[in-house]
C-alpha cells in the first residue's frame, strides 16, 4: 500500500450553528483517484475547502505529507502542495490567461521583475497539457466557462501539486474536453499525484475512481475500492434510501400546440448562431434539443424567451401568431426560462429563499405594486414544499445552501408564475444524483398537468430518457428531428456533428 | 434684491452689446477702447467690483469697454491680456488672479498700452499704477471700534478666512493686535473658509462650546456672508440678541443690506477701486501724471449711518 | 426593523451598525464637555444637524443598493436651493410652489442620470459625475454666480425654519421631514414591489432581468428618488442658510455615501437599507457634535471622521466573515 499523501481525522466545521461536518476522516494515497461522493449539502466541498486553506476545521487534523497543518490560506496550503480546483470559478476575470495561471507566483527574473517571456512560455505549455488552445494573453473573462475550466486545472498543474482536488471538473466541459481531462488525470497518478474528485456523474465515478467515500449529511458513510462498490449500493449510500437509477418518463398524451416557430434565426457577431430552426412543441410534451456546445440550442431557447434579438418566421404562441421582444413579453405570453448558469443569470444569491422563489411572479404577488408579504410568504412556502428544498427557513440566503438546493429555489421561482411553456438549459448541471430524480419527476408532474418543455441537456442518457421527440442541432442548424424510439445515442450524437440530415435515415 | 436672472441678463447685455457694436460707436472726436480682465466674476465682492467698473465707464462717452471674465484660471487671464495686446487697445484695468500675470501684464507695458492693476498686485514695476485696498488696515480698525465698543472687556468669536490666504492673515493680526492688553478674549475661534455655510456650522459649535446666556458678547467675521451666517446660526438658538456681529467688505447688498436689517451691527468696507481705475486710466490717456501706488482706505456703516453712506476712516 | 425582511444575518447588520453609534455614544458620555453632552437640546441639534444629510443618505441607500452611486447631490442641493431661493425670494412664490418646484427639480436631473445609467448604460459614477457638473453649472448661470439673498428673509424660509416642542424640547422642523423621508424610503424598499425590484437588481442584474424584473425602469425610479430627495434636501439647506447660494453643497456627497457605508450598505449593491443609513448618519452626526462641543479644531476633526470611518467599516466587514 502506497503511503498517505494527506489525512483528515476527525473533521467538523460548523456555519452559523449548523453542523456541515461531524467527525469525518478522510485518507489520499498517491497515485490514486479517490472519488468523494454524496448529494449537495453532504459536504464535500466543504471537506475540499478545508483541505486546500479556504476554510478551517472547527475539529480535528490536517495532516499534508505526514506533517500536521493548519492552512491559513490558499496560498500556505498551494506551498504544502495542495491544489484545489473549484467549483465557483476562482480566477480573476479581467486578467489574461497567464496571468491568472501565475497569479500570487509571478515567474520573477533579474532583480524581481516579472519575466513575460518565461512566464508566457511556461503558460503555453500548461495550457497545452490540458488541451487548450487559447492565446495565453486573451482575458479569462472572454473565454467561455469549459475554456475557464480548463485554465484553472491548468493552474493547479501549474503549481507541481501533489494533492489535487477537483470539485465537479466536468460540470460545464463538452465530451472530448473531459476525456482530455481524463487522461490528465491519468498522468498525474503515474507521476504519483493524489486526486480527489467530485462528481455527480456515475460513469465518471466508475471510469476514474480507485476508492470511492460517501458522505451524506456530513458524515462519512463509508470509504471502499471502487471494485467492490456496486452502483446501487453507492447511490443508497448516498441518499439513504434506494433509488430508481432509470430515468423515468411517463409519456403524456401530446395537447394542443403551445409553442412554435417556422424558423427562427439568430444573428451572432461572426456570423448566425442559429439559421431558420423551426419546431412546434404541444402540451405535454418534452422536446428534447440536443447539439453540442456551439450548437445554438441554448440561444433558441433564450431568443424565445426574447433575450435575444432574433427574427422568427410563423411564431405561434398557443396556437396564435405572436412576437417576443423581451423577457417580460415572453413572461407575459406563459413562458418561462431556467438558465444554465444560475450564479450568474440564475439567482440573487444575497437574497434569501422566499425572495428569490417570489422574483418572477412578484407582480401577481403584489397588486398595485404594494407587497403582501403573507401571500408572499405563502407562495415561497409552496414553492419550498413542491420542490422539496433543503433550507433552514424560508429566509436562509441563497447563496448557503447547496447546488442542488439553489437550481430548485430557481426552478421554484418560475413555478409560481405558472408557466404553459417552460425552457430549461441544463437544468440539472451540478446538482446531485438525488435532486436530479427530483427534477425529472417534476417534469414528469408539470407536463401531466399540461406544461410543454423544451429541454436542453448535454447529459445525452438524460436527455434522451426525458425527450418525447428530440431535435438535433449542429451549428445553428437543424440537422434531425427524431420521435422517442428513432433517437437512439447514437443517432443524435451523428447529427449533432451534423452527419444527417433533416428528417434524414440513420446513420 | 434683484440678484435673480442674471443667465437672462448677460444674455441681453451680450444681445445688447453686438447691437451696439453693429451701430458703431458713436459720439465724441476721441474714443477710448479699454480693455477689463477680471479673474473671477463668480464672487459677489468681484461682481460689484464689474458693475462699478461699468457704471464708471458709461459717466464718459468716449470709454469702449471690453469685459472678461478668467473664471478663475490665470491661463484664461493671460490669454485675455495677450488678446487686447494685439487688439491694440488704449488702456487695460486687470484684476488679476495672482502673481503669474506678472510677465503678460509687464508684455502689455512694454507694447506702450497703460496697465492699471486693482486689488490683487503682480510683481516688479512694469505696469502704470496699482489701485488696492488695506486689508491690514481694515484688521486695525475693526478691533479698534471692537475695543471701543465693548468697553475694553468681554468674549469674542473669531471666524477667519481660509487660512492659507493673504487676506485671512492681514484682517485677522492687526485685529488681534488691537485686542492686546485689553480684557477682551477670543472665546472661540474657527477657519469658515470664507464660506457662509462653514460658518454658520463653526457658530453653531461656538455657541454649543459657550452655553450660557451673555457668554459671547460679539462676533467677528472676516467677511460680510461669515458674520450673517453667524447671526442665523444664533437666530436658531435664539441668542442672537445678546451679541454684535461684526463683518468686512460692506456690498451694497449683502453687508450693507445685513446693516440696514439690524443683523450686523457694522461692516468694514473693502474698497474695490473699480471707479478710481477707470479715473485713473482716462488722466493717463490724457497725458497726466498718477501715482505708481494708490492705497484705498476703508468706511465704517453702522445701523446708524449706514443711510447716509458710512463714515471714511483714513 | 430589517433592513431586509426576514432573516437572522440582517438583525446582525442592524446590531454592528447600533455597536458603531453605541461606540461614538458612549464618547460623548465620557468627553461631555461639562455635563452638555446630557441635555435634551444637545440631542435635538444634533438630530437637526444630522436631517439635511440624512435626507441625502436616504436617497443615496436605494442608488447604492441598486450597485450604483449618486455623486451629483452635492450640486443638486445648490441647484435646488437656487430654484426654491429665487421662487421665494425673488418671484414671491409662496411655499407650496417654491419647495415642489425644487423637489421636481431635483427629480427631474435624477431622472436625467437615471437614463443614462438606465437606458444608454453609462457606468453610475460617470453618469453622475457629469450631472454633478451640469447642476452645479447650471446653479451658476441661473444666479450669474453670486448668492440670490433678501433680508429679511420671506416667510417660507422662517416656517421651514420653525420649531415644535416635544416633551419640553424644541425640534426643528427638519428633523421631521428628515423622519418622514426615512419612512418613506424605508417603505419604498420594503413595503413596495419596487424595493423588492432595487435589491435583486444590486444583487444580480442579469437574473433579475430574466426573471422579468423592469430594470430600466427600477434603476431610472432609483435616481429620480435620489435626486427629488437631493431637491428636498436643498431647500432645507437654503432654507437654514437663508440664501441660495450656487457653491452650496460641495463634497455632501461624499458625507451622504460616508453615511450609508458607515451604517453598514455594501458599496456592492443588493444589501442594507435606510434603517442602517440612518443609524450611520446619527454615528457620524453625534461625532461631529461631540467633536464640536469639546471645542477640537478643523484638522483633527476631519482627521478623526476619517478614523471613525475606517473603523466602522471594518467592525461591518467582521459580518460578513462570520
Amino acid at each position: 500500500m502506497t503511503a498517505a499523501l494527506a489525512r483528515l481525522s476527525g473533521i467538523g466545521k460548523i456555519f452559523s450553528g449548523h453542523a456541515v461536518l461531524e467527525d469525518v476522516d478522510f485518507e489520499l494515497r498517491a497515485g490514486e483517484v479517490h472519488v468523494l461522493a454524496g448529494e449537495n449539502g453532504a459536504g464535500k466541498s466543504t471537506l475540499i475547502k478545508i483541505l486546500g486553506g479556504v476554510h478551517a476545521a472547527d475539529a480535528g487534523e490536517v495532516v499534508v505529507g505526514g506533517i500536521p497543518r493548519r492552512f491559513r490560506s490558499v496560498q500556505e496550503a498551494a506551498r504544502a502542495g495542495v491544489a484545489v480546483i473549484h467549483q465557483e470559478l476562482s480566477l480573476a476575470p479581467a486578467l489574461s490567461v497567464e496571468d491568472n495561471l501565475f497569479l500570487g507566483r509571478e515567474r520573477r527574473g533579474f532583480l524581481g521583475v516579472v519575466s513575460a517571456r518565461a512566464q508566457r512560455r511556461a503558460a503555453r505549455a500548461l495550457l497545452q497539457r490540458v488541451g487548450l488552445a487559447v492565446d495565453p494573453r486573451v482575458a479569462v473573462g472572454a473565454l467561455p466557462v469549459a475554456a475557464r475550466q480548463l485554465v484553472e486545472i491548468a493552474k493547479a498543474l501549474g503549481q507541481d501539486a501533489r494533492v489535487i482536488a477537483m470539485d465537479e471538473p466536468t460540470s460545464s466541459l463538452a465530451r472530448t474536453e473531459a476525456e482530455r481531462l481524463f487522461a490528465l488525470i491519468e498522468e498525474l497518478k503515474r507521476g504519483g499525484a493524489g486526486i480527489v474528485y467530485i462528481t455527480h456523474r456515475m460513469e465518471e465515478i466508475y471510469r476514474l475512481a480507485d476508492r470511492i467515500s460517501v458522505l451524506r449529511d456530513g458524515r462519512m458513510i463509508l470509504t471502499r475500492p471502487a471494485g467492490e462498490l456496486d452502483r446501487a449500493t453507492l447511490v443508497r449510500a448516498m441518499v439513504g434510501r434506494p433509488l430508481d437509477e432509470q430515468i423515468h418518463r411517463e409519456p403524456v398524451p401530446p395537447g394542443a400546440e403551445v409553442l412554435a416557430a417556422d424558423a427562427v434565426t439568430v444573428r451572432g457577431r461572426t456570423g448566425l448562431l442559429l439559421a431558420g430552426v423551426g419546431f412546434a412543441l404541444r402540451a405535454g410534451e418534452v422536446l428534447g434539443v440536443a447539439g453540442l456546445a456551439g450548437s445554438g440550442s441554448s440561444d433558441l431557447l433564450h431568443a424565445l424567451f426574447g433575450d435575444r434579438r432574433a427574427e422568427f418566421r410563423g411564431l405561434r404562441i398557443g396556437g396564435r401568431p405572436a412576437q417576443v421582444r423581451s423577457p417580460r413579453e415572453a413572461m407575459g405570453r406563459g413562458i418561462a426560462l431556467l438558465t444554465a448558469d444560475r450564479k450568474r443569470s440564475g439567482l440573487c444569491l444575497s437574497l434569501s429563499v422566499a425572495e428569490n422563489a417570489t422574483l418572477a411572479a412578484l407582480p401577481q404577488l403584489s397588486p398595485g405594486g404594494i407587497r403582501r408579504p403573507r401571500r408572499e410568504a405563502a407562495a415561497a412556502a409552496r414553492g419550498v414544499t413542491a420542490l422539496r428544498i433543503r433550507c433552514r427557513s424560508a429566509a436562509q440566503t441563497v447563496r448557503t445552501l447547496s447546488g442542488g438546493n439553489q437550481q430548485k429555489v430557481a426552478f421554484a421561482k418560475w413555478i409560481e408564475t405558472r408557466p404553459r411553456v417552460l425552457l430549461l438549459d441544463e437544468p440539472t448541471r451540478g446538482i446531485d444524483v438525488g435532486a436530479k430524480h427530483e427534477v425529472y419527476d417534476l417534469i414528469n408532474r408539470w407536463t401531466a398537468e399540461g406544461m410543454g418543455i423544451l429541454l436542453v441537456s448535454s447529459e445525452l442518457p438524460e436527455l434522451l430518457g426525458l425527450a418525447d421527440r428530440v431535435i438535433v442541432l449542429h451549428r445553428g442548424r437543424l440537422t434531425a428531428q427524431l420521435d422517442r424510439r428513432e433517437a437512439t445515442p447514437d443517432r443524435v450524437i451523428a447529427a449533432a456533428l451534423g452527419g444527417e440530415d433533416r428528417g434524414g435515415t440513420a446513420a | 434684491m434683484a440678484t435673480g436672472g442674471i443667465g437672462q441678463r448677460i444674455f441681453l447685455a451680450m444681445i445688447a452689446a453686438a447691437a451696439a457694436g453693429g451701430c458703431g460707436g458713436g459720439g465724441g472726436d476721441e474714443q477710448w477702447i479699454i480693455g477689463y480682465s477680471q479673474c473671477n466674476r463668480g464672487e459677489p465682492w468681484r461682481e460689484q467690483m464689474d458693475a462699478d467698473v461699468q457704471a464708471a465707464a458709461k459717466k464718459h462717452a468716449e470709454i469702449e469697454l471690453i469685459m472678461k471674465d478668467a473664471q478663475n484660471e490665470a491661463f484664461q487671464q493671460i490669454a485675455h491680456v495677450k488678446e487686447f495686446v494685439s487688439q491694440g487697445v488704449d488702456a487695460i484695468i486687470i484684476s488679476p488672479k495672482d502673481t503669474s500675470l506678472t510677465p503678460a501684464v509687464a508684455e502689455a507695458h512694454q507694447a506702450g498700452i497703460p496697465v492699471i492693476v486693482l486689488d490683487r498686485a503682480v510683481e516688479g514695476d512694469q505696469f502704470a499704477c496699482f489701485i488696492g485696498a488695506d486689508n491690514k488696515k481694515i484688521g486695525a480698525e475693526v478691533g479698534k471700534w471692537v475695543v471701543a465698543k465693548l468697553g475694553g472687556k468681554g468674549k469674542v468669536v473669531e471666524m477667519k478666512g481660509l487660512s492659507s490666504s493673504p487676506p485671512a492673515i492681514d484682517r485677522s493680526a492687526p485685529f488681534r493686535a488691537a485686542l492686546a492688553g485689553t480684557e477682551i478674549e477670543i472665546a472661540y475661534e474657527a477657519d469658515m473658509e470664507w464660506l457662509g455655510p462653514l460658518a454658520r456650522e463653526k457658530m453653531l459649535a461656538a455657541l454649543d462650546r459657550n452655553p450660557e446666556p451673555g457668554s459671547i458678547q460679539l462676533v467677528y467675521g472676516a467677511n460680510d456672508p461669515a458674520a450673517i451666517a453667524a447671526y442665523w446660526a444664533a437666530v436658531d438658538k435664539g441668542r442672537e440678541d445678546e451679541i454684535l456681529f461684526v463683518g468686512v467688505d460692506a456690498l451694497p447688498h449683502e453687508g450693507l443690506e445685513a446693516v440696514r436689517n439690524g443683523y450686523l451691527d457694522a461692516t468694514f468696507e473693502y474698497p474695490n477701486g473699480a471707479a478710481l481705475g477707470i479715473e485713473t486710466a482716462l488722466k493717463i490717456l490724457a497725458g497726466e501724471e498718477v501715482l505708481k501706488h494708490i492705497v484705498l482706505g476703508t468706511r465704517l456703516y453702522t445701523p446708524e449711518n449706514v443711510e447716509s453712506g458710512g463714515v471714511p476712516l483714513d | 426593523m430589517n433592513a431586509r425582511p426576514g432573516g437572522f444575518s440582517v438583525s446582525r447588520e442592524v446590531l454592528f451598525a447600533f455597536a458603531a453609534l453605541a461606540v461614538v455614544l458612549g464618547l460623548g458620555s465620557v468627553f461631555h464637555a461639562h455635563g452638555l453632552f446630557f441635555k435634551p437640546e444637545t440631542h435635538a441639534l444634533a438630530l437637526w444637524a444630522v436631517s439635511g444629510y440624512g435626507i441625502l443618505a436616504c436617497g443615496m441607500t436605494v442608488v447604492i443598493v441598486t450597485a450604483g452611486i449618486d455623486l451629483s447631490v452635492g450640486s443638486l442641493v445648490a441647484l435646488a436651493g437656487i430654484v426654491f431661493a429665487m421662487g421665494t425670494m425673488n418671484a414671491e412664490w409662496p411655499g407650496w410652489i417654491a419647495v415642489p418646484a425644487a423637489v421636481l427639480v431635483g427629480a427631474a436631473c435624477g431622472l436625467f442620470s437615471g437614463t443614462l445609467v438606465a437606458l444608454l448604460r453609462l457606468q453610475p459614477f460617470i453618469a453622475t459625475l457629469a450631472m454633478m457638473a451640469f447642476a452645479r453649472g447650471m446653479a451658476k448661470w441661473l444666479t450669474g454666480g453670486v448668492k440670490v439673498q433678501k433680508m429679511p428673509p420671506p416667510a417660507t424660509v422662517e416656517a421651514l425654519n420653525a420649531k415644535l416642542a416635544i416633551f419640553g424640547v424644541d425640534v426643528s422642523i427638519s428633523v421631521f421631514l428628515f423622519l418622514g423621508c426615512v419612512a418613506l424610503t424605508a417603505s419604498f424598499l420594503r413595503a413596495l414591489r419596487f424595493g423588492r425590484y432595487v435589491y435583486a437588481i444590486g444583487d444580480n442584474e442579469e437574473a433579475a432581468r430574466l426573471s422579468g424584473v423592469p430594470v430600466r425602469l427600477t434603476k431610472t425610479l432609483a435616481y429620480v428618488l435620489c435626486g427629488a430627495l437631493a431637491g428636498l434636501a436643498g431647500v432645507l439647506f437654503a432654507a437654514v442658510e437663508r440664501q441660495g447660494n450656487p457653491d452650496a453643497g460641495v463634497g455632501y456627497e461624499l458625507t451622504a455615501i460616508a453615511m450609508v457605508v458607515v451604517g453598514g450598505t455594501s458599496l456592492m449593491g443588493g444589501r442594507g437599507g435606510v434603517v442602517l443609513t440612518v443609524l450611520g448618519a446619527l454615528t457620524i452626526g453625534y461625532l461631529r457634535k461631540i467633536l464640536d462641543i469639546n471645542g477640537v479644531p478643523t484638522p483633527q476633526q476631519l482627521m478623526i471622521t476619517g478614523g471613525i470611518i475606517v473603523l466602522a467599516v471594518l467592525v461591518q466587514s467582521l459580518k460578513t466573515e462570520g
